[in-house]
């Protein structure tokens, strides 16, 4: 059982693209291994900056051979008269390299037919796997590929060497202007020019000695433990940010930590801040002391071990130094005007062409922003904060740091209204009205900048839906999707009731008062919207789709909506509630018949199984009551991008109830002949019906949960 | 090291590797690609490999000569080489020992960093160079210029000469970087920075750079349909520049702005036309999508 190992070395792969080529190329061999009959037992893949390479261990020697059917000419046109093969049976016989006596009749669907039986397969691995290879390199899936020179293949980045071995025997082919060897290169500096591998196997530990860690676990530890020593030095801890640290470990084949550290007079600038310039400018790891507090130490990892490291931190702190002495300006700068001084500025910036400039788009979200308060009932101390925050809303966006940090927006708003005095409520809604700032973002903390983050949110989606600027497919180039996630998961976690038509309808008034036409339409379309975003989050929690359907067209709010998923899960779990639904929908299939709606009269029931179930309504409604009040204290409000924080539990004695509809109903459904003649008891029985189906359409609509 | 002596190593180690060393181009541009020899140069199949300092201007980066790296008016070192060659990091290696820099010593990073110039209908990949964490160099791969594919594509390489002579004589402002025996950066610009600043966000004449502007981008269109290409691009550089002084004086709405970056886009793509047309290759040129 042979290994195979393939590596295509590269210019520097962008960082993001070294975890993600790594596993397109491992899966886009073994695909193609399985394809050609040649399913390794294990494939590794392994990425460095500058290279991307797979293991394929327990090759088998030869591909598997597999029989195949391949069809002739018809029957009737195959044999003459006396049975023996025609012109055409021959010359298909030869093309599919049998004897003509070996063909066979078959009946088709359309007709007999002469099929020949092809043996396939059984090549040897080391005949199939150049051109199976060369092929990865014409097709390695990636976003975004380049040209070079005058090669023809595009790559991620040029293509300088194919290291492409079976055991110890080279596997030669050309690829994208280079031929295959049993040569590999070892890091850029540290162990410059080709090495040579003896067999496949042995890829990882040559590189290792050729100070690369080819392996990304091994780097990705490597890195850590390096920053973890250096920050130790100092008794303090590298920061742990997944992120960055992904990052910085497909920047280095070998990682080396180099500890810095710049002026103290810089820590008096936010935590943020440091941490920002620090990460998102240099990728270097902020430290910190036991007490969480930033420290004035940071550890770059270099990809070069130098005789002199004082070279290479001298370089790191200077540039550094210049970072935190432009964020020091700005940081002064800005607090020179308070933040309704930075407000003014918004006039100037610009949020859409047909929709004005951020003053424009701030002054529709206060108004928002303030129904929004009256429709939830804001306590008044609260709402005399968000009065206090609305007219300073954003105004971070015109300050010199946010211009040149946008990633600080929010954070500025906080750390310049702490600056200026303002009330802590205050200082942290501003920052929570930005939130979330993606997928994976947390969300405001605080009701006031909830509403604030709802009502930006909705101002933009809106609008831009009213502009005709929705997204398609694939394509959302305002990240409106993202906004209605924004929503939606703000919604959930406060757990407010508040029904998401009413929310649209609050988002477009601005706009309309502004004399922009939005018709009905218009509006159901992005309450569609947004309901789509609350089903893909519980999608993305694992719930089935039925269930999200039958919890979303049942409900008018979010969190309505994600309990009823919740419960209406749980109940499909019990053995009993499908049969219960099967009866549900024979119920709902018969109460449709009916369109008026009247009063069930007892006085009209002629058979003994109308009775049982008339009476067992009042239960039944009091189980379901029972199951949403059971539903709203288990699940107060939580983030939808992650499953509630505790789970929903046992069902209580709402369940029951519920289930003691289901014998009456059945001996009714099975007994009970309902479109009888007789007008008056026909409307009746139809009536009862309908009360069953309304009763337990309280739980969703339960007509989408077939098939859950 | 002086900065005339990087200038001059640089001159010389590119000479060397078969470069024409080029002289500025006597049009404000706001970055060394939009000199002829580059724009202009990496279209058609020709091989062509040239090298040398380019004085860029960019009003809206100008800070009065008070931020130590950001300024209005500075100096690139700008190579382009068609088809690029294989071998071309380690080229740009070697050049840095022409500067005294053994990249043994240091940390070297090749860092993802993409390139697009809307007004040059031109994008690229490639990296920013890092160098103990500074950005030295930008190292792009132009796969798109004026609207065309690029067949074959060329590589640029632009030296930032500000930084890396800050660096290497542990200065930490641009202007206090020795440029010539006992002559600073600073006392050759710096008031030609602070003055030039003025100008440009506080007392250029808005109405005449949008008069301006629409007689060269008329007499750009006039050019270029006579197919006189190079007089016609020197109005699209100029078009270009009244434009960047536009965007500084801060006049300019977002929409209005966009529509600016259009027409000069319109204007490089036309440019870029000609030229392949009087290369004969117009109808080779595969035109992107």
């Amino acid at each position: 059982m042979p290994d195979l190992l393939f590596e295509i070395g590269t210019e520097e792969l962008p960082s993001w693209y070294v975890d993600e080529g790594r596993a397109a190329l491992a899966q886009l061999l073994e695909e193609r291994l399985a394809a050609a009959g040649l399913a390794a037992e294990q494939v590794r893949g392994f990425s460095t900056p500058r290279r991307l390479a797979v293991l394929a261990e327990g090759l088998p020697e030869r591909s598997e051979t597999r029989e195949e059917l391949r069809r002739g000419p018809a029957a009737e046109v195959a044999y003459d008269d006396s049975g023996a093969p025609t012109r055409a049976a021959r010359g298909f016989a030869q093309s599919s390299g049998v004897e003509p006596g070996a063909l066979e009749i078959r009946d088709t669907e359309r007709g007999r037919y002469v099929f020949a039986r092809i043996q396939r397969g059984g090549d040897a691995a080391s005949g199939v796997l150049p051109a199976l290879l060369a092929g990865l390199v014409e097709d390695l899936p990636a976003p975004r590929k380049m040209r070079w020179a005058d090669v023809s293949t595009p790559f991620m980045r040029p293509v300088h060497w194919l290291l492409a071995m079976l055991d110890d025997t080279v596997l030669e082919f050309e690829a994208a202007g280079v031929r295959s060897a049993a040569t590999t290169h070892g890091h850029r500096f540290l162990a410059p020019g080709e090495v040579r591998l003896r067999h496949a196997s042995s890829y990882v530990d040559v590189l290792r000695e050729a100070f690369v860690l080819a392996d990304s676990d091994e780097r990705d530890e490597a890195t850590w433990r390096a920053a973890s020593e250096a920050a130790g030095a100092e008794g303090l801890a590298a920061h742990d940010d997944p992120a960055l640290r992904a990052e910085v470990r497909n920047l280095v084949e070998y990682p080396v930590a180099v500890l810095g550290r710049f002026g103290e007079g810089y820590l008096e600038l936010p935590d943020e801040v440091l941490s920002t310039v620090m990460i998102h400018h240099q990728r270097f790891f902020p430290t910190h002391a036991a007490d969480g507090r930033l420290a004035r130490f940071f550890v770059g990892i270099s990809n070069n071990r130098v005789t002199d490291e004082d070279v290479v931190r001298s370089g790191y702190e200077q540039v550094l130094e210049g970072r935190l002495y432009d964020a020091r300006f700005f940081w002064d700068a800005d607090r020179r005007k308070s933040l309704s001084q930075h407000a003014w500025g918004l006039s100037g910036i610009g949020f859409q062409k047909d929709l004005g400039s951020m003053a424009d788009k701030i002054a529709r979200v206060s108004d928002v922003a303030g129904r929004l308060a009256e429709a939830l009932d804001l306590p008044r101390e609260e709402r005399a904060s968000l009065d206090q925050a609305l007219p300073i809303f954003r105004a971070d966006l015109s300050t010199d740091m946010v211009y040149e940090l946008p990633e600080l927006e929010g954070v500025m708003a906080r750390a310049y209204a702490r600056a200026e005095g303002l009330p802590e409520e205050v200082a942290l809604a501003l920052e929570d009205g930005v939130l979330p700032r993606g997928p994976g973002d947390r969300l405001p903390a605080t009701r006031i900048g909830a509403i604030l983050a709802v009502a930006d949110r909705v101002d933009k989606v809106v609008g831009f839906f009213a502009l005709g600027k929705r997204p398609s497919g694939s394509a959302d180039p305002f990240a409106l999707r993202r906004d209605g996630l924004g929503i939606a998961r703000v919604l959930n976690a406060q757990g407010w009731r508040l029904p998401l038509a009413d929310l649209v309808l609050e988002g477009a008034a601005p706009h309309r008062a502004n004399g922009m036409e939005i018709p009905a339409e218009g509006e159901a379309e992005v309450e569609r919207f947004l309901w789509d975003r609350v089903g893909s989050l519980l999608n993305e929690q694992g719930m089935p789709v039925p269930v999200v359907r039958a919890a979303v067209q049942g409900s008018r709010s979010v969190i309505d909506a994600s309990r009823r998923a919740h419960l209406l899960r749980s109940l499909m779990g019990h053995e009993e509630f499908p049969d219960l639904m099967a009866l549900y929908k024979r119920a709902a299939n018969l109460a449709r018949q009916e369109e008026r709606r009247r009063n069930v009269k007892p006085g009209l029931f002629r058979n003994e199984y109308e009775a049982p179930l008339f009476e067992a309504l009042p239960g039944a409604r009091r189980g379901v009551e029972a199951l949403l009040a059971q539903v709203r204290e288990a699940l107060p409000g939580w983030d939808l991008a992650s499953p509630p924080a505790s789970p929903l539990g046992e069902l209580g004695d709402g369940v029951r109830a519920v289930l003691a509809l289901k014998a009456p109903l059945d001996a009714f459904l099975d007994n009970v002949l309902v479109m009888v003649d007789e007008l008056e008891v026909r409307g009746n029985r139809l009536a009862l019906l309908r009360e069953v189906t309304e009763v337990l359409r309280e739980l969703g609509a339960l007509d989408q949960l077939e098939g859950a | 090291m002086l900065f005339q002596d990087i200038m001059l190593g640089l001159d010389r180690f590119w000479a060397d590797q078969g470069c024409v060393i080029a002289l500025p181009h006597d049009t404000e541009v706001g970055a060394g690609t939009f000199y002829p020899t580059t724009f202009l140069r990496s279209l058609g199949s020709a091989p062509w490999r040239v090298a040398g300092v380019a004085p860029s201007r960019r009003p809206t980066d100008g800070r009065y000569g008070d931020n130590p790296y950001r300024f209005q008016y500075f100096f690139q070192y700008q190579v382009l080489l068609k088809p690029s060659p294989l071998d071309v990091q380690q080229v740009y290696l070697d050049s840095l020992y022409a500067l005294g820099i053994d990249p043994h010593a240091h940390d070297i990073r090749f860092v993802e960093d993409n390139w697009e110039s809307p007004t040059l209908g031109a994008w690229g990949l490639g990296w920013e160079v890092w160098m103990d964490g500074m950005e030295i160099t930008q190292f792009t791969y132009f796969q798109q210029v004026g609207g065309f594919d690029c067949r074959p594509v060329s590589v640029e390489l632009t030296y930032g000469l500000e930084r890396i002579a800050m660096y290497l004589q542990g200065v930490d402002h641009a202007f206090d970087v020795e440029y010539a025996p006992g002559v600073t950066m600073g006392a050759l610009r710096g008031d030609f920075e602070a003055q030039h600043c003025r100008y440009n966000f506080e007392e250029s004449d808005a109405e005449l750079q949008r008069l301006l502007f629409d007689k060269f981008e008329v007499e750009a269109k006039r050019l270029l349909e006579l197919g006189l290409v190079h007089p016609g691009y020197e109005f699209v550089m100029k078009a270009s520049h009244a434009f960047n002084l536009l965007d500084a004086r801060g006049v300019l709405s977002q929409t209005e702005r966009q529509n600016y970056v259009q027409r000069v886009r319109r204007l490089s793509e036309a440019s870029a036309r000609e030229y392949l047309s009087q290369l004969g290759e117009l109808e080779t040129a595969p035109e992107a999508s």
